[in-house]
């Protein structure tokens, strides 16, 4: 196993921006899921909007292979806080693996976006808090130093 | 990891290759956020120029037989589906009387490729049809490219209800294509935004009740057309007619409280006592 170099005793802050993110996502995901499950069965149209969160989280393309995409969400994202958390920070060969997984993240979300504005035309905004979450944790991600000192 | 360099010269090359490390993930950061940028301005015009304003359907006059049909539901399948299950019923509410002309006044609000609202004014207007008559009635379908695509139903625009106890007054806001068609007046418009959030459909009861969004699952209409639904309305076992009356009995009971109770027959009927039990 490869391990960083000994270093000054911080965490470097993108580091810790990113597990923030992952968190932050989970959080915004398991919400979705609760409604998915609960809460968005208004049975609703909403008047002249183009914001219109339960016909997205109601349409057809909510789900993908049986499972709701804000399950796949919360998935996705309860593995970047893994992978995110301080602990995982001591293996810098880890950080292809994180790279792969947000960049897949992102393309499932520009899928997600596609759907919403081409076939949709309905934008959920706290799917799109959860679109905007996980550019910022690939962002942050391709920002990161992998190989700059951990804590020990 | 590269090793640690312990001459000045290694050092200085070592944080040469550093910087230039930095500056390619800054690279890699800023591409990512440029691509992704890129590609939702991509789609937004895709989106924009195909933009089905939702796929209108053809409205039509309701056929005779659809419309004898609503309003000639038997006794004993009110009395069978009574207060029925797996559906909700009008809220209650504590606002000013909504009346016209000394009468109760039911208001609605929707739009014609709302598939919401085409699973609602089935039982909208089998409950209303127990006070009074419609004529004018059209038919049409939700959209085809929203939930519950094409779904069959009854299009309140244009018509006319006529009864002795109760003065409906619809609105279908937005026709097929998500444009203006009806004006909704000032009154029902607040009312229509403060409780019924602006969703559509809003069922305003005489400012005592309310309904807010589709009152069962649209999905039961799937693939039936207006008069496959209005025959159905006749069978008590049927899972449309176990649906629609019993959220017609739940709105009937409701109004039986605007108008006194009259008329009698209606507002014994053992199905709507049922109802009036179950949402009370």
């Amino acid at each position: 196993m490869t391990t960083a170099p000994a270093g000054p005793r911080t965490v470097a802050p993108g580091r810790l921006i990113a597990f923030g993110l992952s968190l932050l996502g989970a959080a915004l995901a398991a919400y979705l899921t609760y409604e998915h499950y609960t809460g968005n069965r208004t049975l609703a149209c909403s008047g002249h909007g183009t914001i219109d969160c339960a016909k997205v989280t109601t349409s057809s393309e909510s789900v993908i292979v049986g499972v709701p995409v804000a399950v796949w969400g919360l998935v996705f994202f309860a593995g970047m806080i893994v992978l995110t958390q301080p602990l995982a920070w001591r293996r810098p060969d880890l950080h292809r693996v994180r790279l792969g997984a947000a960049g897949l993240g992102f393309a499932f979300v520009l899928y997600l976006v596609y759907t919403e504005l081409v076939t949709l035309h309905a934008i959920c905004l706290w799917c799109t808090g959860v679109h905007l979450v996980t550019l910022a944790l690939l962002v942050t991600l391709l920002m990161v130093d992998p190989w700059e000192a951990s804590p020990p | 990891m590269p090793e640690q360099p312990n001459t000045r010269r290694g050092r200085v090359e070592a944080m040469r290759k550093r910087e230039q490390a930095k500056q390619r993930r800054r690279t890699s950061a800023l591409v990512a956020v440029g691509t992704a940028v890129a590609i939702v301005i991509v789609f937004v015009i895709v989106g924009a120029t195909t933009k089905s304003t939702p796929k209108a359907a053809a409205t039509s006059p309701a056929n005779a037989s659809v419309v004898a049909a609503l309003a000639a539901v038997p006794e004993s399948v009110i009395n069978t589906v009574g207060a029925g299950s797996g559906v909700t019923g009008p809220t209650s509410t504590s606002g000013a009387k909504l009346t016209s002309d000394g009468k109760p006044r039911v208001a609605y609000v929707g739009a014609e490729y709302c598939p919401y609202c085409a699973a609602e004014r089935w039982a909208l207007a089998q409950a209303l049809s127990r006070f009074g008559t419609f004529s004018g009635l059209g038919t049409t379908t939700s959209s085809s490219t929203d939930v519950y695509p094409s779904t069959a139903t009854l299009d309140f625009h244009g018509s006319t209800y006529t009864s002795p106890y109760l003065v409906f007054t619809p609105y279908e806001e937005e026709d097929g294509s998500a444009q203006p068609l009806d004006t909704v007046p000032a009154d029902i418009a607040a009312l229509h935004t403060t409780i019924g959030g602006g969703t559509y459909p809003f069922v305003d009861l005489g400012g005592t009740a309310y309904i807010k969004g589709a009152s069962y699952d649209p999905a039961l209409l799937k693939g039936l057309t207006q008069a496959q639904i209005a025959q159905a309305l006749s069978d008590p076992s049927s899972p449309v007619a176990k649906a629609v009356i019993a959220v017609a009995n739940r709105i009937t009971a409701q109004l039986c409280t605007l108008t006194g109770n009259q008329p009698a027959n209606v507002c014994s009927a053992s199905g709507v006592t049922a109802a009036a039990s179950a949402t009370s």
